[in-house]
């Protein structure tokens, strides 16, 4: 694990799924205990439970998900829901380690019910770069958003070490200023919060692309850019097996080359594989020097 | 020091369409009334819109302008032409909807040819906005229109193969619409492409939204397209534009309501020939380049005010 390059959260345990779904509803153990082997023997750090709002019987759904994924693995866990009632839930359930709170964002209600459950149980949680005024529009209102949440915590005695900043992946299907935003952004987290971590919903920048082979191309090609940035941990799909090899110290030539051409250099497209041209053709897209298509790789 | 105004180049251009004979696009500047900027070989062309069938609850001050005219599309057409000076024609073929009187696509065929035989001026034939069915009444509408080129549409994510197809078989120009949308405009450029559709045969519809209802996501989706194109030299980008400009600014409550339901408003005849106008204007900075209109008053004050430019 010495070579380690980012820290990867596993998130295919979500009530979203069309297994994990019936199976949490049901308390059917098997299919997730089997998906949390899967993810843990994958190289996932983290393995993320995604309820959603959870808004009926949330704190037994929670509780008895975590206690059933702690059967079967040792990794520390996300707890990802809205519902505050299920997060304390959840924390109380956990007895290997101390989950992170995924995630508190910038709005009156969400500080004012999720912040108490990190003073309390002295856990981390996701800072979530969202507010009463909606999804921000760029670098600056994300920094609000961060500032606010800060200043919240720090009202508490919460230190900063305690957040994990997730700046909102937008898909580049729908927006390519928020995907330039989040990169601009990214960086400035290290000074307006010392100590602070950073993470990501990944697989949300392909949201929109065509097929599952072509979303998992500009996934990887974003977390790479996006470790250049800075960035310690995302939010992902450990079913990539590529994307995790990178994750975990692989691909350093393709490191190489996307990290190159973040500073400017232009590849002749004719002397790389056609992994390479892949990520290469990717990296324009998703630095703004080409518009996305869903043709991108073709072109 | 002497002033100096700023110009602002572009190493890349706007592909030059030919639809019969007349030429948009080949530009290199962010609209075709910067002449300011740079050469504009081809100025933006008026299109005046003709049905193909009497249309139904028209607002009466368009009823006053061709109501003499309108139960006929030969003679619609032709009182467009010689009377209003319109540069082009674009049929509508609104009666082909099948979720209306559903004129099957022989029937639509006929109309246009009979319309593009009677004038001299270039034709532009537009579905009923149903995908499947345009794609069917395209084919024909190609067909019957061989030998002539015109401009058919509108080509979208759906029936691209279709309408691509009848502008590649019958020789035709093809309008690709995609809704306020620049990388779905993109997509579909490169699918068109990718059936065998030359860029030279394209036009883009980037769908418009009326004054007032949604004309700045148009604006701002045009521009984006023509800096993509001119500033990146994205060369599936490198369309002219159309836009269906009469049809969404008479849809508008402001252009259609009376002066009694709403005395603050003014003059019914004078409003919604403004608000066409107005509309096509704004379009027409964000870089338009055939521009769909009705009202022939409205014509006449688009191209007075494109006249400025090139003084």
């Amino acid at each position: 694990m010495s070579n380690k390059k980012v820290i990867t959260i596993a998130e295919s345990i979500n009530i979203m799924s069309k297994t994990i779904g019936p199976a949490i509803r049901e308390k059917n153990k098997a299919p997730i205990q089997k998906m949390a082997v899967e993810e843990a023997e994958a190289g996932a750090d983290y393995l993320d439970l995604n309820l959603g709002p959870a808004r009926k019987a949330g704190d037994e759904m929670m509780e008895w998900l975590v206690k059933t994924v702690e059967e079967v693995t040792d990794l520390p866990l996300f707890l990802d829901t809205t519902n505050p009632v299920a997060l304390e839930a959840g924390l109380k359930a956990a007895k290997k380690n101390l989950p992170v709170i995924n995630s508190i964002d910038a709005r009156q209600e969400s500080l004012a019910t999720k912040l108490p459950l990190v003073e309390k149980y002295g856990c981390d949680f996701v800072a979530l770069t969202l507010s009463d005024e909606g999804i921000p529009r760029d670098a600056n209102e994300r920094a609000m958003c961060l500032v606010s949440i800060m200043t919240a915590a720090a009202e508490r005695g919460i230190p900063n070490e305690k957040l994990w900043v997730d700046p909102i992946v937008l898909p580049i299907s729908v927006d390519l200023n928020q995907v330039l935003a989040f990169q601009e952004f990214l960086p400035q987290v290290q000074e307006i919060c010392p100590g602070a971590k950073t993470t990501c919903g990944l697989s949300n920048v392909s949201n929109g692309a065509p097929t599952d082979e072509l979303r998992r191309v500009l996934n990887r090609t974003y977390l790479i850019m996006l470790k250049k940035l800075g960035l310690y941990s995302a939010i992902v799909d450990s079913y990539d097996k590529e994307l995790m090899d990178y994750a975990c110290g692989g691909l350093q030539d393709i490191e190489d080359l996307v990290f190159k051409m973040m500073d400017g250099y232009e590849p002749d497209m004719s002397t790389l594989t056609e992994k390479q041209q892949h990520y290469a053709k990717s990296v324009r897209v998703l630095l703004g020097k080409v518009l996305y298509s869903h043709s991108w790789l073709e072109l | 020091m002497a002033f100096k105004e700023p110009v602002e180049k572009y190493n890349n251009s706007i592909t030059e369409v030919s639809i019969s004979d007349l030429k948009v696009g080949g530009q290199s500047v962010l609209t075709g009334i910067y002449s300011f900027d740079g050469p504009v070989p081809n100025p933006p062309k008026i299109a005046m819109e003709v049905l193909d069938v009497k249309p139904e609850e028209w607002p009466q001050t368009l009823v006053d302008a061709v109501g003499d005219v309108y139960d006929d599309p030969v003679k619609w057409a032709l009182k467009c032409q010689n009377e209003f000076k319109a540069d082009m024609i674009c049929l509508s073929l609104v009666s082909t909807d099948p979720n209306g009187m559903n004129r099957s696509a022989e029937e639509a065929a006929k109309t246009a040819k009979a319309v593009l035989d009677a004038i001299n001026i270039p034709l532009i034939v537009y579905g009923s906005l149903n995908s499947e069915k345009d794609g069917e009444v395209m084919k024909a509408v190609g067909e019957a229109c061989h030998g002539k080129v015109i401009l058919l549409g509108p080509a979208d994510d759906e029936n691209y193969r279709t309408v691509g197809g009848a502008s590649l078989g019958y020789q035709h120009k093809v309008a690709a619409a995609s809704p306020i949308d620049v990388n779905l405009a993109k997509q579909l450029n490169i699918l068109l492409g990718n059936l065998g559709v030359p860029l030279e045969s394209i036009v883009i519809d980037p769908t418009t939204g009326g004054l007032g209802y949604g004309i700045e996501y148009t604006f701002s989706v045009m521009q984006r397209i023509r800096l993509a194109a001119l500033a990146q030299g994205d060369d599936k980008l490198k369309s002219p534009f159309i836009n269906m400009i009469g049809k969404e600014a008479w849809k508008a409550r402001e252009a259609k309501i009376s002066e009694s339901e709403e005395p603050s408003f003014g003059n019914l005849a004078t409003r919604g020939i403004l608000w066409e106008a107005i509309t096509a204007i704004n379009l027409l900075i964000a870089g338009s380049d055939i521009m769909v209109l009705r009202h022939p008053e409205s014509v006449k004050l688009v191209r007075s005010f494109m006249n400025e430019f090139f003084k």
